[in-house]
């Protein structure tokens, strides 16, 4: 995208939160808005017209904003969104899990054209899937056709190294529980991490329960996982979180047909159904 | 796997059993003084969709060789359709703790039903044979728990 059309595209993102604001029925207006940093932006609650002029569109946009939905799960006022296609699945996601309300939400949606990001190399969908108002042409759906490389090349290890690699990875991890705040699939109103009492989760950040930790959230987000990339971005020790989920998501579509998350609002998640005639291999 | 292997180790075989036909059939095999390896230490549950994918996690780690989940076969599910989830929360998960380094003959599911005594018997025999023959488990096995080859691994500066 050029520089003036950014522009454009700021100035009409700034219009539209001032139109949803003016309207009353909207309490804020989430969106993106600058640091003192250039290559820096962070989310940002607009909350009066004024505020609005704080809106800002460029590359540097890459935290997700549909999850500060959650924050508030029985609002008086709507909440505006402004979605990039990554966050319109997330709301789609949410909407899905009966997380949210439609009629809670205004959602502003904007044309994304990649973010400095390395996830967005794997974008499928640049144009948000659900919005009440959209800015920008909506763009071709892209194929990326290597989705799932990473995961073929990393089973061809053997066992063994792959234990190795996992076992490593969760060595490094400190037990912060950012992947899931960040994630839009981990929308349980209590998570079984928290649930201390029942014992589930240890709280000791050694690899034993790291292990627990990253294969249960894993299978619990597996398939609704919509690709976002949140959880590796938010990671503080980098860990290839997204391999996990990627892997489940590569099984359900060898297993049980095509799938990708939070494309739709009436989508059935693979572990929330089942078909007569499906695989029974190890049976 | 160069851990010396005792000739008197026997895995140890956590199985999940529902109630209404593998434990029926568990208990048939009993009745009709079927002799099957002692290995096996059966958990009854309501349905074999009951069977939380960290009940596996954890049987690891607190250390079970090997993991077996059985139900009704599809379509003879006392709750209609509790073995369907099963299926495809299994296949999945199998093949997630394979990616994670985990041999899949540790972690299996299979369909028996409360009149397949003699089913239940082979099937024990057969998982119990195969986990031997893989050796003590040392992947996902928690650090504090009282288990021989995994301190015995992790001297050997084994993958530990």
């Amino acid at each position: 995208m050029t520089e003036l059309t950014q522009a454009r595209t700021e100035e009409r993102i700034r219009e539209e939160a001032k139109k949803a604001l003016a309207s009353g029925e909207v309490r804020a207006v989430v969106g993106w808005c600058a640091t003192r940093f250039d290559d820096r932006t962070r989310p940002f609650f607009a909350e009066t017209a004024e505020e609005c002029d704080l809106l800002v569109w460029n590359p540097y946009c890459i935290n997700g904003t549909a999850k500060f939905a959650l924050d508030d799960r029985y609002p008086d006022q709507k909440l505006a969104l402004i979605l990039r296609g990554c966050d319109s699945r997330a709301v789609n996601r949410m909407l899905r899990d009966k997380q949210l309300k439609r009629e809670n939400l205004y959602l502003i949606g904007v044309v994304c054209d990649g973010k400095e990001n390395p996830i967005c190399e794997e974008c499928q969908h640049k144009t948000p899937l659900v919005y009440d108002v959209l800015i920008g042409e909506p763009a071709k759906e892209q194929i990326y056709p290597e989705r799932f490389r990473k995961i073929e090349e990393f089973e061809k290890l053997s066992p063994d190294e792959r234990y190795a690699y996992w076992a490593a990875q969760y060595d490094k991890c400190i037990h912060c529980y950012a992947c899931r705040n960040a994630c839009p699939a981990c929308n349980c109103i209590e998570c079984y991490a928290d649930q201390y009492r029942v014992g589930w989760q240890g709280k000791a950040a050694d690899r034993e329960q790291n292990q627990i930790y990253g294969l249960t959230r894993a299978f619990h987000v597996g398939d609704r996982c919509i690709e976002c990339g949140e959880c590796e971005r938010v990671c503080p020790m980098h860990l290839p979180i997204m391999r996990q989920t990627r892997k489940m998501l590569k099984d359900i579509n060898e297993l049980f047909g095509s799938y990708e998350g939070g494309l739709s609002e009436e989508e059935t998640p693979a572990l929330g159904g089942f078909r007569l005639d499906d695989p029974d291999e190890f049976m | 796997m160069s851990i010396k292997k005792d000739a008197a180790w026997e895995p140890r075989i956590l199985a999940f059993c529902c109630n209404w036909c593998t434990y029926t059939g568990a208990d048939l095999a009993g009745l009709n003084r079927m002799k099957y390896p002692e290995n096996v230490r059966v958990i009854r549950v309501p349905c074999s969709s009951k069977v939380n994918p960290q009940f596996i996690l954890r049987a690891f780690q607190k250390g079970a060789d090997g993991v077996l989940v059985c139900g009704c076969h599809p379509g003879d599910c006392h709750y209609s359709t509790g073995n369907y989830y099963t299926r495809r929360r299994f296949l999945l998960m199998q093949r997630l703790l394979q990616y994670n380094g985990i041999d899949p003959k540790r972690f299996q599911a299979r369909w028996i039903s409360g009149s397949e005594a003699a089913k239940f018997r082979d099937t024990v025999t057969e998982v119990s044979a195969q986990i031997k023959a893989l050796g003590p488990n040392t992947k996902f096995v928690g650090a504090h728990y009282d288990n021989a080859a995994y301190q015995a691994a992790k001297e050997g500066g084994e993958n530990g």
